[in-house]
């Protein structure tokens, strides 16, 4: 089976993976996270400066996934710790994000929490680590 | 634009068949749907073929539709593989509807068909997420579960709602699911089992997911003008509208509403000049739980936060004023992928010309299907009618 998110799939998004790099619409001002073609705020920008963000938000929605339903690239986190949350957080800047939530326990989630964004090994695959945010408690 | 309308349906039962394989369940869907042909249906009048399927875990990439369509007979004619997830089936009945509505084909076959169950566990977890967005959601660790289950999360914080909603749909589905002999679960449960099933995604169960499917389904749609050619009892479709939006769920403004269904449902009410208050039953996507309560919200059977009264009040039961999933839904009659919103289609069909059996609806005149793109990436929206 192949890998999911493919080696040079990967290194193309590394500037969002380990700096949260956004596109600032040159037209408007809107920041989209993950960047994206055209301005999803007023949908005609399409010119763009990159804005890191500073990773820090509140949980929007969340979700524990059990340790047997993990997607099989993440079998070996789930067994050697059981269940895991994701959070999908409301960056201060504006755009969503989805991401692990590491350092709470799932019982202590709430929605509308604080948090802030942490560099964390995700997973390995092709034996190469792949890097990339993660959620703590802020 | 011509009128439209439905004169054939058939699908097989939805399971688990490991005797069957994508050619044998399409085959058998089709001959049913032959049968059902009042007049009789002679296969050569048949213009053209969409078949809807998500890729049936990569047995067969490349060119299925004229795979499955040579295996019945049918050469010569264009036959389109139709891929939108789980609103594979839907986009296949749409596109056929759009055919004959513009006038270039009056005989059409649109069918749907997954194979599911070959698949290990691994595989499956590894397949099945490959329809959400991969890049940023699946690199999180998510499954789909996971987004309805982040879904499910916020509608019960937006509106205050209690878990016990999202079981009650499952009760409710699997209830109408004993009288479908072609359900995959017909096992009624109760509320309390329903509730306390172990976690798949918090706060969803396993009570909360619809099952993994083997199945197939067809219809035939034809010019409205020639239907009476086939059967003296057709039906109409009365609205049709399809609607996207951004794949990854965090990419939107909202989670508890999906656009594509609003939009889709607002083109069809809107052809069809009816509202949700003419709708005397429905087919929706409740590949989770909570799916089934966004849905009556979106289609607009309920305002903003009200979809567990529908349910306390039973109004969606079978008995109820506004059956919804009266076939038991994907929820408890099975989700192979591509044949899911064929078939949802043909239960209607079947349901306006009361040939329903055990879960018959009393007396319809107006039914309409809903069938999601994975997480809300895509939906199609009918409403169907009698004379
Ligand atoms: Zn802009």
């Amino acid at each position: 089976m192949g890998a999911h998110i493919s080696v040079p799939m990967y290194q193309r998004t590394v500037p969002q993976r380990y700096r949260l790099v956004a596109n600032a619409c040159t037209q408007c001002g809107a920041i989209s996270f993950p960047p994206k073609a055209t301005c999803p705020q007023c949908s005609v920008g399409r010119e763009f400066t990159p804005v890191e963000l500073k990773g820090t938000g509140v949980v929007y929605t969340y979700t524990v996934i059990a340790g047997g339903g993990a997607p099989p690239e993440f079998t070996a986190q789930a067994r050697s710790r059981g269940r895991y949350p994701v959070v999908m957080v409301a960056l201060d800047e504006g755009p969503k994000v989805v991401g692990q939530l590491v350092d709470c326990d799932p019982e202590d989630i709430r929605i509308g929490m604080r948090v802030r964004a942490v560099m964390r090994r995700i997973y390995v695959e092709e034996e190469v680590i792949r890097y990339g945010f993660k959620f703590r408690p802020a | 634009m011509r009128e439209v309308a439905l004169v054939g349906a058939g699908q097989t039962k939805f399971g688990d068949f490991p005797q069957k394989g994508i050619k044998e369940l399409f085959a058998e869907a089709y001959a049913e749907m032959l049968s059902s042909v009042d007049k009789g249906l002679d296969p050569r009048v048949i213009d053209a073929a969409y078949v809807g399927t998500l890729g049936s875990g990569g047995f067969q990439l490349g060119q299925v539709a004229p795979l499955l369509t040579g295996h019945v007979g049918l050469t010569g004619i264009p036959s389109v593989r139709v891929e939108n997830a789980c609103a594979s089936g839907g986009f296949a009945v749409f596109q056929a509807v759009l055919a004959v509505a513009s006038g270039v084909h009056d005989v059409v076959l649109a069918a749907g068909v997954e194979k599911m169950r070959d698949l290990s566990g691994e595989k499956s977890r590894y397949w099945l997420g490959v329809s959400g967005d991969t890049e940023y959601e699946r690199l999180a660790g998510m499954t789909f579960a996971g987004i309805y289950a982040m879904i499910a999360a916020r509608y019960m914080e937006e509106y205050s709602v209690d878990r016990k909603y999202l079981s009650m749909v499952a009760v409710k589905n699997h209830a109408n699911g004993v009288r479908n002999p072609k359900a995959q679960m017909r096992k009624a449960v109760a509320l309390e089992k329903a509730m306390g099933a172990p976690d798949v995604a918090y706060p969803l169960n396993l009570y909360d997911c619809s099952p993994t499917s083997d199945g197939a389904a067809a219809v035939l749609v034809v010019a409205a003008e020639r239907a009476h050619e086939f059967t003296d009892r057709p039906v109409y479709v009365l609205g049709f509208g399809a609607g996207s939006d951004y794949l990854a769920v965090h990419d939107r403004e909202t989670i508890t509403s999906f656009k594509a269904s609003v939009e889709a449902a607002g083109r069809a009410y809107e052809m069809a000049g009816l509202g949700p208050e003419d709708v005397d039953l429905a087919e929706v996507h409740d590949c989770f739980t909570i799916a089934e309560l966004i849905a009556y919200e979106d289609l607009g059977f309920a305002p903003r936060g009200g979809a567990p009264r529908l349910l306390e009040e039973g109004v969606t039961e079978l008995g109820g004023q506004k059956p919804v999933n009266a076939s038991g839904g994907l929820k408890a009659k099975g989700h192979p992928l591509g044949a899911t919103g064929v078939s949802q289609v043909a239960e209607v069909f079947l349901q306006l010309r009361g040939q329903a059996g055990d879960r018959q609806v009393r007396d319809p005149k107006v039914g309409l299907t809903h069938n999601v793109g994975g997480s809300g990436g895509t939906a199609t929206v009918f409403l169907l009618g009698r004379d």
